[in-house]
């Protein structure tokens, strides 16, 4: 197998795929692709694998696939031999799936206020970042009952999946578009545990966090 | 009502159950953001949210369990004091005590994390707080004006249990107090409590969550109906004229601080261990391989190493070799002071400073040699980074510090009885040959550090690699010179004449001339060399500072030109 990540360093979305990769220890290729300021994501040879437009493409040989989510999961069920990262259980799916979305939601609010703050994009920063906070308190309320109830992650099994990953870029980056996650203190917790995995990986603006346990 | 920036309420800030293990919260009270972390201890620190170095959010730090470092440049600062401890970018200096960070005081009680913009009232408990098992629930940040928020939860009692307005913005009905921390001017913090523990506690904190929501939601919706108020605008203070000016040429001994012996221990024959506590708070930010002057009953002062990890400043410990009564220091230490007694001791001072950036970091102790390795050995392990500890003991010693150092995660080899001629081998094995960013730091009777430096050097370690700090100079003073010392900031010159030293000179002539040692071994006198070539006789400066001649310790080293200048 040879896989080819389609890559743009300051991508979240594209963080998400190098982060899953590193965690399963994936030996991959970079083709770099200058999404500001060159707009290559909107170049005839790059729609030519992505007709949308959009970052991440992944290769893996022949196969040609795009979308942050649906790639997470492709890796997860090829490549994760322990099958927790994207779990087989209908129930769980579903829940990982949910949350995929949420992943989405942060995107078009959280980084379009990052977008428009730091990439010159004539985006409503104003109604961005409110409709991010939305989600935050959201996740925040998620974070801190499942705190109470003994839950670590987004979804209910007793580990990360994927979607922790796909939801964990664009909230770390959100100081980036002007929102304060000050007040979710259970949101910042859950970004502690998400940068203590085994394999986490840094990018520009992501940085680790100290160590949880004396050994 | 107005939010003042000077008021000094106590406010909750946080749920004890915010601070989890190694983990820095981000708060904020009347404009001021604070970074609040739990170190290891269980002691919670708040403090001014921003890095005295770039100004980067301390919350968005490394909280180490003894020490909080800051993402950007790595920064550390002390659990308690917020003292700066570490600066990667100055690795071989120890920084300037006065480098600290704006500390806010704290509490912490009925699950809650509270503090206050100032000190100038004293944390009481709230009325009626007594007796009960306080049980928080989920904080609700509301963007409302506080005392709007406060109008809101006033407004939830129901008729029959009218609501008892308490002072510092909080109300309590029921069984029920709210609290609100005035974030800024149109921010607010409701943090509940009930009075003892639910027996259904998800239900409970679900019903609690859904009231404050929706209560959340109707402020916001009849905030955004008013003009957004002004947000508070917290100054910075200015630099203390302290920190602003040139320190004074000759800096006098230094304040001392009174501590009591709180506990006295046998940690090995003839080390005697002495825990020395601060009467009120915390002690002074020290970093490791630090020294404190101890001034003994008989009027003596005595230096001895602080043992101490990271972030521990509710104490020092040191340890005391019984035997080495040179002077009658350690005899009366451990003969005549008792737990309990006063003593007084120097704020800390670091001629021994630790590196944190290297790639091997060897330490080897002699003897009571041990106590500076041990704190540096107690850092290092703090922060996770490699080190090896060897530790020399003479037959029949028995190790000091023993299940101090079983307790750290490091490599820690006790060599015990070897023969003169297998500690040569030992430590040559010990040191291997030099590579880049290795850093060896060695503290031991004499004649073991001379075989560390030595075979240090044969194997290519470079001087700037080699730390060591002696504890007394035991070579033979030679005073016998006599020569002139030209003070040229003063403007004045001295005849030393033999028997005399400089230091000694310059004192009769009504010159305060800071010191410690008084024998070559601390560093305190260092003074720079403007002109006249120095005869070298302390054991502080290495082999090529001598060389280059242009400092000196005006305790016990001399002149071999007939006329030294002096800057001072």
């Amino acid at each position: 197998m040879t896989i080819t990540l389609y890559d743009f360093e300051l991508s979240g979305n594209c963080y998400k795929l190098r982060l899953l990769m590193s965690i399963l220890k994936l030996r991959y290729d970079i083709v770099p692709v200058d999404f500001y300021p060159g707009r290559q994501h909107k170049a005839d040879w790059f729609l030519r694998l992505n007709p949308f437009g959009q970052l991440p493409v992944l290769k893996d040989d022949d196969l040609v696939l795009s979308d942050s989510g649906a790639i997470l999961a492709y890796l997860a069920k090829k490549y994760d031999e322990t099958g927790l990262w994207f779990p087989d259980d209908p129930a769980i799916s579903a829940e990982v799936l949910r949350w995929h979305a949420v992943a989405d939601d942060i995107t078009s609010t959280a980084s379009a206020a990052r977008l428009a703050l730091g990439f010159f994009y004539d985006f409503d920063v104003d109604k961005a970042q409110k409709s991010a906070h939305r989600i935050f308190r959201l996740m925040d309320e998620h974070l801190w009952f499942g705190e109470k109830a003994g839950r670590d992650w987004l979804c209910s099994p007793a580990h990360p999946t994927t979607a922790d990953i796909a939801c964990f870029p664009y909230v770390m980056l959100s100081e980036e578009g002007g929102i304060s996650r000050q007040d979710y203190p259970a949101l910042r917790r859950w970004t502690d545990r998400v940068r203590r995995i085994p394999g986490f990986i840094v990018m520009s603006g992501i940085f680790p966090a100290g160590r949880a346990l004396e050994d | 009502m107005t939010l003042s920036l000077a008021d000094p309420t106590w406010y909750p800030i946080a749920s004890s159950e915010d601070l989890p293990f190694r983990h820095v919260y981000q708060g904020q009270l009347l404009g001021r953001e604070l970074a609040v972390w739990r170190a290891d201890d269980g002691n919670v620190n708040v403090w001014e949210n921003r890095c005295l170095h770039r100004g980067v959010r301390l919350s968005i730090g490394i909280n180490e369990g003894g020490e909080l470092k800051c993402q950007y440049h790595g920064w550390r600062y002390a659990n308690r004091s917020a003292g700066c401890t570490y600066i990667p970018a100055h690795p071989a200096d120890a920084p300037a005590r006065r480098i600290q960070n704006r500390t806010y005081p704290v509490r912490e009680a009925y699950g809650l994390i509270w503090s206050a913009a100032n000190d100038e009232q004293a944390f009481r408990p709230f009325a009626g707080a007594e007796g009960y098992d306080w049980f928080a629930l989920r904080p609700m940040p509301v963007n409302a004006a506080p005392e709007d928020v406060l109008a809101g939860l006033v407004g939830l009692a129901p008729d029959d249990q009218p609501a008892d307005l308490l002072p510092g913005l909080a109300v309590r009905f029921g069984g029920t107090c709210y609290f609100v921390q005035p974030v800024d001017a149109g921010r607010a913090v409701i943090r509940g409590l009930l009075r003892e523990p639910p027996a259904d506690t998800l239900a409970t904190l679900r019903h609690y969550n859904e009231i404050l929501s929706k209560l959340r939601d109707r402020l916001e919706r009849s905030a955004a109906r008013k003009p957004t108020p002004e947000p508070l605008q917290p100054t910075f203070e200015k630099l203390s004229a302290d920190l602003a000016t040139m320190p004074d040429i000759a800096i006098p001994r230094g304040n001392t601080i009174t501590v009591v012996v709180r506990r006295k221990w046998t940690s090995a024959d003839g080390v005697i261990g002495f825990e020395l506590a601060a009467r009120d708070g915390h002690l002074p930010t020290f970093q490791p391989g630090a020294h404190i002057d101890l001034h003994l009953p008989n009027g003596m002062t005595r230096q001895y190493s602080i043992t101490n990890g990271p972030g521990e400043l509710m104490s020092y410990i040191i340890g005391v070799k019984q035997e080495s009564a040179s002077k009658g220091g350690s005899k009366v230490l451990v003969e005549t002071v008792r737990e309990g007694d006063l003593l007084s001791i120097s704020e800390p001072r670091n001629n021994f400073p630790l590196r944190r950036d290297a790639i091997r970091t060897v330490l080897i102790a002699g003897g009571i040699g041990i106590t500076p390795l041990l704190s540096m050995a107690r850092f290092l392990d703090k922060s996770a980074l490699p080190y090896e500890l060897h530790y020399f003991t003479r037959a029949g010693e028995t190790v000091a510090f023993r299940s101090e150092l079983e307790a750290l995660h490091g490599k820690i080899i006790f060599h015990t009885g070897l023969p003169r001629t297998e500690i040569g081998t030992t430590i040559a094995s010990a040191l291997g040959q030099w590579s880049m960013a290795q850093h060896v730091y060695v503290c031991g009777p004499g004649p073991m550090l001379e075989t560390v430096r030595d075979t240090a050097a044969a194997q290519g370690w470079p001087e700037e690699s080699i730390h060591f700090e002696y504890f007394r100079n035991d070579k033979v003073i030679d005073n016998s010179s006599s020569f002139d010392v030209e003070l040229a900031r003063s403007a004045m010159t001295l005849h030393v004449p033999s028997g005399k030293s400089i230091m000694e000179v310059m004192r009769e002539a009504g010159l305060t001339v800071p010191s410690s040692c008084e024998q070559g071994a601390c560093g305190t006198c260092l003074t720079s060399v403007i002109e006249g070539e120095v005869d070298h006789q302390d054991v502080y400066l290495n082999d090529s500072e001598k060389r280059a001649n242009s400092c000196m310790m005006t305790c016990v080293s001399r002149a071999k030109s007939a006329r030294l200048v002096l800057d001072i």
